[in-house]
């Protein structure tokens, strides 16, 4: 996704903080948007972003925990990773429970939070694969007609094509053609192939 | 109480007791008729004595006679007792008898002493937990600077070992930060320094915009982790007091912690506290802590200040009372009042006398 790229989205109210980070995730080509509040960060965010959010826990105004809840309500996908201090162990603890994807303590190991981030970055690029290959799925299933489908059903249960052309009472000949085009339209490359796109479908 | 009465003559000398003053002084009753009451006097209070009756017979000047009086009493064995002794006259002339009622204050004098151990102690105590909540607030504030340095010196490494000519600019300019994140490290230090010179108790010349400072990363601490605005209003032209630091600070704390729990159940966009200092006399400077909470009921106005009395599930119920102590030493008052029903809340406040020149 070339018009919108995986990114960091770095939400801290220390600009110190905010401009190390960008010039650490720079060192191993991550790309950064840094937010000075969390107010900041809501008013911008977008459900098509991508990549994962680095979140102090402990900001004025909105804090960490409320920007995360309030994530949580506009059906957020990005992982959340938690910055917090050193007495913020409850806090943090409570941020897992609402699904946080993990937590780093300040100071932090930069390897240790390149590997954490470089985590959620893959989860994400995950989620986001297999939304696709969803999308993908649905839009072929959507050329079918409503007969192909009938097939496919069939198919995918594992019936022979004897029997499915004696539950739809047309030639075992006909069911071929209709199981051919099936696979052309939906682009399976093979029989399992197809019995997890069925899979994906149902999902 | 049961309290020993003595009846002596004009001269002093004693003319009957009752059974308890035995057992106060540790005579038999008939050892201590026709003794002088110096007997059972200790050290000054033993000449002294003497001469009052003496001098009362003489001017009618009362020293003890219906006024009441603390002295050392002593017992036969010669050791001595904190002792209450009130006397009164009894007829005129040769006929005239002076009636004493002893009262042994040493159970009293303990449990004063007692009291106002336990309030040292407390003061301690607080002082103490302040100490370690400001190192913890400094240790926030220091894991900023400390983030960002640990942060750009891990990218100058990743940097130098990229190797490449825009890498360097990127170092140049990570090592200036380094360098300016140092500084404010050791501001923070700095201002830890000046917090715990003046904790041994001690007055020192300051002034207030100066020891409230101190004690505002703290109060932001809090306000901030309950999402509220904190507004910060000292001027820095009030004129010096003589005060002990610390304790002032503990003061400001106090109430600040007070308005945040005060605030509880109040909306997110009310929340609001405000310190704020200004001269109200020629010699006296007010510094009040103003919220938005459910103020002071009025069950609650007259226990406020009373040790032990809390509103609070958690409360220990001492702040306020060691506040007002503090407050008093410093030769100031510490009060409140609710704010008009528009705005809600309470405001607590206390003065200080400032700085007069000799």
């Amino acid at each position: 996704m070339p018009s919108n790229p995986a990114k960091v989205f770095v939400v801290d109210d220390d600009q110190a903080v905010r401009n190390s980070l960008r010039l650490l995730f720079k060192t191993v080509n991550i790309d950064t948007a840094t937010f000075e509040s969390g107010d900041a960060f809501l008013h911008e965010y977008d459900s098509d972003w991508h990549g994962c959010i680095l979140l102090d826990i402990r900001m004025p105004g909105t804090s960490g925990l409320e920007v995360q809840k309030m994530l949580r309500e506009r059906g957020n996908t990005l992982p959340v990773i938690f910055i917090t201090g050193h007495g913020d162990v409850p806090m943090a603890v409570e941020a897992m429970q609402l699904g946080a994807f993990d937590f780093v303590q300040k100071p932090f190991r930069d390897q240790e939070l390149v590997d954490r981030v470089s985590q959620a970055l893959s989860q994400n690029q995950q989620q986001q694969d297999s939304f696709l290959h969803q999308r993908h799925v649905q839009a072929c299933y959507a050329e079918l007609t409503p007969r192909e489908k009938e097939v496919m059903q069939c198919v995918v249960k594992g019936q022979a094509n004897k029997v499915i052309a004696m539950d739809l009472d047309v030639s075992q000949r006909t069911v071929e053609i209709h199981r051919a085009r099936v696979m052309e339209k939906m682009q399976a490359r093979s029989l399992a192939d197809l019995v997890r796109m069925s899979l994906v479908l149902n999902e | 109480m049961v309290e020993s009465m003595i009846v002596i003559d004009e001269h002093g000398t004693i003319e009957r007791v009752n059974k308890v003053t035995g057992d106060m002084f540790g005579y038999r009753p008939d050892e201590l008729v026709g003794q002088s009451i110096g007997i059972l006097m200790a050290g000054a209070d033993k000449a002294r004595h003497g001469n009052y009756l003496n001098r009362y017979k003489q001017t009618g000047i009362r020293r003890i006679i219906g006024i009441g009086r603390e002295v050392q009493a002593q017992r036969k064995d010669g050791s001595s007792f904190p002792a209450h002794i009130a006397v009164g006259e009894v007829g005129a002339g040769n006929t005239r008898r002076f009636v004493g009622l002893v009262r042994d204050l040493t159970e009293q004098r303990q449990s004063e002493e007692e009291a106002l151990r336990q309030r040292e102690e407390m003061v301690n105590v607080s002082r103490l937990s302040m100490m370690g909540e400001m190192a913890a607030a400094m240790a926030h504030e220091l894991n900023q600077p400390l983030t960002a340095i640990a942060n750009y010196a891990a990218a100058s490494i990743r940097l130098l070992e990229q190797g490449t000519a825009d890498s360097l600019a990127d170092v140049r300019d990570a090592l200036q930060e380094i360098k300016d994140q140092a500084h404010r490290a050791g501001d923070v230090i700095q201002r830890t320094r000046s917090f715990t010179k003046s904790a041994d108790g001690t007055r020192t010349v300051t002034r207030i915009h100066e020891v409230a400072a101190l004690i505002r990363s703290l109060a932001t601490l809090d306000t901030k982790a309950n999402n509220i605005q904190l507004n910060w209003e000292i001027p820095a032209d009030l004129p010096p007091i003589v005060a002990d630091s610390v304790q002032i600070q503990q003061i400001i704390l106090n109430l600040v912690r007070n308005a945040v729990d005060a605030m509880e159940n109040t909306p997110a966009d009310r929340r609001q506290i405000s310190v704020t200092a200004k001269l109200t006399a020629p010699h006296e400077i007010r510094l009040e802590v103003s919220d938005r909470g459910t103020g002071v009921s009025e069950a609650a106005a007259a226990n406020v200040f009373n040790a032990f009395y809390t509103t609070k599930s958690a409360g220990m119920g001492m702040g306020l009372a060691i506040c007002r102590t503090i407050a008093r030493a410093h030769g100031g008052q510490l009060g409140f009042r609710n704010n008009e029903p528009e705005e809600g809340g309470a405001t607590f406040f206390f003065t200080l006398p400032t700085q007069v020149n000799n």
